[in-house]
């Protein structure tokens, strides 16, 4: 059964604020045998340095505590703009026997989302 | 021909085994595309697929087959290419129905080719590696090994295009290849031509699951709108040398733009610089993604390195039977009460001991019992629904925990209702690697 999960809302400063990473870009995740990978994309591509300096693995691991029981590993695909992050052991053994409702592992692209960014107050949301 | 006008027109078909088949008719006599391929086997489908072909040896291919055949057929007339891993665990009595479909249509004089190989259960019995994950070795685990395919790439594929195949029919295809054959058959690009083979294989990679690039999984109003997601047009590439252009049919729901496209090149990607597939290890990291029309997507920048030396191989393992039972509770109370079922149940498998192999329980619900308009007073949600899975490799245990879960309803909490339970195999693949040389693909050709 869940879990409550510690928040992982960073301070802000004066000239800044805090939105979940859903304002800024989406994601994708995918599974291959019990490894999951999740990218996440900026919609703006000026959000790309945003995503980068504060979508760390940290940050991730910290999001899929208790789902993934290996490492997680980030990759970077400047031409799309794409952080890649894969988590290892996070599908209980894979698709095919694993228990969860969602062995697959594709509802955990969702979650991702929820991750905390600092933006400067004067940005407008959006997906632009 | 349109090599004519300097690129090659491919569409997918299929993104996965119980994909719809009218998309894929549609991009067939669309008259947009010269090949189409088609994926019928995610990860898990083939090894069900070699248990369907234990229990009935005409069994295994994909069970679509007969249909999409006479769906296809009026457009190979007009000279469609088919490539596709409908042969799941059984090439060869897929290739037999290809042809039988096709005289059944009044299409003579069709080739097929069939390609084998990818069947290395024999190879890796005598090989006997040991699965990790199990601790075990292929030998050790004895009958409950019940497939090893290793993922082929396109040099198949290409052969058979090269001898007149005009449908091309595997097992485990590797999804990318079945692009990438067609592709550099129709350029005369060479396998070792790697910044080609790469470029080749980033069209397949974002063509092979059919939706995901026009659309689908994708909708999450209201940051992410998309038009008509019930009536999704299914993908195609206009490839040329360097460069490929990703669309749909016109007037089909979706929409395909560069964030789609963008999202799709990462997609069951590890490292984007070294992904690895049967024909390249391919570096996807400097792939720019540009919309150059409606629904029209340019792809460039694929480069490529050899591929790894050895075979994935992927080994099917009967992990004996998962059972999954659920009932729900309503109103004040309800969480407790279904916790309750947990613990009973819980008791049980605890009694069972080590028939178990593993359980859980998960609790959802929303608005499934007593309407919507029900607002919960105190602190509860509205209803609650437990779910109790597990693994058992006797499934005669799994019957008997399913029955608990039913069972629930006279001797477990107060307001228990609506229960369900199934079982079905449990089915583990892992992968391992194999030599080259020890896996050998050919193709058969038949003629309707």
């Amino acid at each position: 059964m869940s879990t409550q999960r510690e928040s992982t809302r960073p301070a802000a400063a004066d000239t800044e604020r805090v939105v979940p990473l859903r304002e800024i870009a989406f994601s994708r995740s995918g599974d291959k045998g019990d490894t999951m990978n999740v990218s996440v994309i900026p919609y703006r591509a000026e959000d790309w340095d945003l995503i980068r300096e504060q979508v760390t693995v940290e940050v991730v691991a910290r999001l899929y505590d208790g789902l993934a029981g290996g490492p997680v590993t980030r990759y970077e695909l400047p031409g799309t703009r794409a952080l890649n992050f894969v988590l290892e052991g996070a599908l209980s053994g894979g698709v095919s026997r694993s228990l969860r409702v969602d062995g697959h592992g594709k509802s955990f692209q969702s979650l991702i989302l929820e991750a905390d960014l600092r933006v400067p107050a004067s940005r407008i949301d959006g997906d632009g | 021909m349109s090599l004519a006008d300097g690129y090659v027109r491919i569409g997918c078909g299929s993104g996965f085994a119980s994909d719809r088949l009218e998309p894929a008719i549609a991009l067939a006599r669309s008259g947009r595309v010269d090949y189409l391929g088609f994926d019928a086997l995610a990860e898990r489908t083939l090894a069900y697929a070699q248990v369907r072909r234990r229990a009935d040896a005409s069994e295994g291919y994909d069970t679509r087959l007969h249909e999409t055949v006479a769906g296809l057929a009026p457009s190979l007339r007009d000279g469609l290419k088919v490539i596709g891993s409908f042969g799941g665990a059984n090439v060869e009595r897929a290739a037999e129905i290809i042809v039988e479909q096709l005289r059944a249509c009044g299409d003579r004089g069709v080739r097929v080719g069939a390609i084998s190989g990818d069947d290395v259960l024999d190879v890796v019995r005598r090989l006997d590696p040991e699965i990790e994950e199990l601790g075990a070795t292929v030998g050790e685990l004895g009958d409950r090994v019940v497939s090893a395919n290793a993922y082929l790439g396109a040099a198949e594929i290409v052969a058979a295009l090269g001898e007149g195949a005009q449908w091309v029919v595997g097992g485990r295809l590797s999804d990318p290849s079945l692009y990438v054959g067609p592709i550099c058959h129709e350029f005369g690009w060479a396998l070792d031509d790697w910044d080609r083979v790469a470029h080749a294989t980033l069209v397949g990679h974002i063509l092979e699951c059919s939706t995901h690039v026009t659309g689908g999984f994708f909708a999450d109003p209201p940051y992410r709108e998309v038009p008509r997601l019930h009536d999704l047009g299914f993908p195609l590439a206009e490839v040329a040398d360097r460069e490929a252009v990703i669309t749909k049919l016109d007037g089909t729901g979706g929409l395909v733009d560069e964030r789609i496209v963008a999202a799709q090149v990462s997609y069951e990607v590890h490292d984007p610089a070294a992904y690895q597939n049967p024909d390249i290890t391919a570096d996807f990291t400097q792939v720019t993604t540009e919309d150059v029309g409606p629904d029209r997507v340019r792809v460039c920048g694929a480069r490529g390195n050899p591929p790894p030396p050895r075979f994935k191989v992927l080994v099917g393992v009967d992990l004996g039977w998962k059972m999954v039972g659920e009932i729900s509770y309503a109103a004040a109370g309800c969480l407790t009460r279904a916790r309750l079922a947990a613990e009973i149940i819980a008791e049980t498998v605890a009694g069972m001991g080590a028939e178990v192999d593993e359980s859980r329980y998960d609790l959802h619900g929303i608005d499934t019992l007593v309407g919507p308009s029900f607002r919960p007073a105190d602190e509860d949600p509205a209803e609650v629904r437990l779910r109790v899975a597990a693994r058992c490799r006797d499934r005669d245990v799994a019957e008997e925990l399913s029955l608990e879960v039913e069972r629930l309803y006279l001797e477990g909490p107060a307001g228990g209702g609506g229960v369900t339970r199934r079982i079905e195999p449990a089915l583990g693949v892992f992968p391992i690697y194999i030599d080259a040389d020890s896996v050998n693909p050919s193709v058969r050709y038949l003629e309707s």
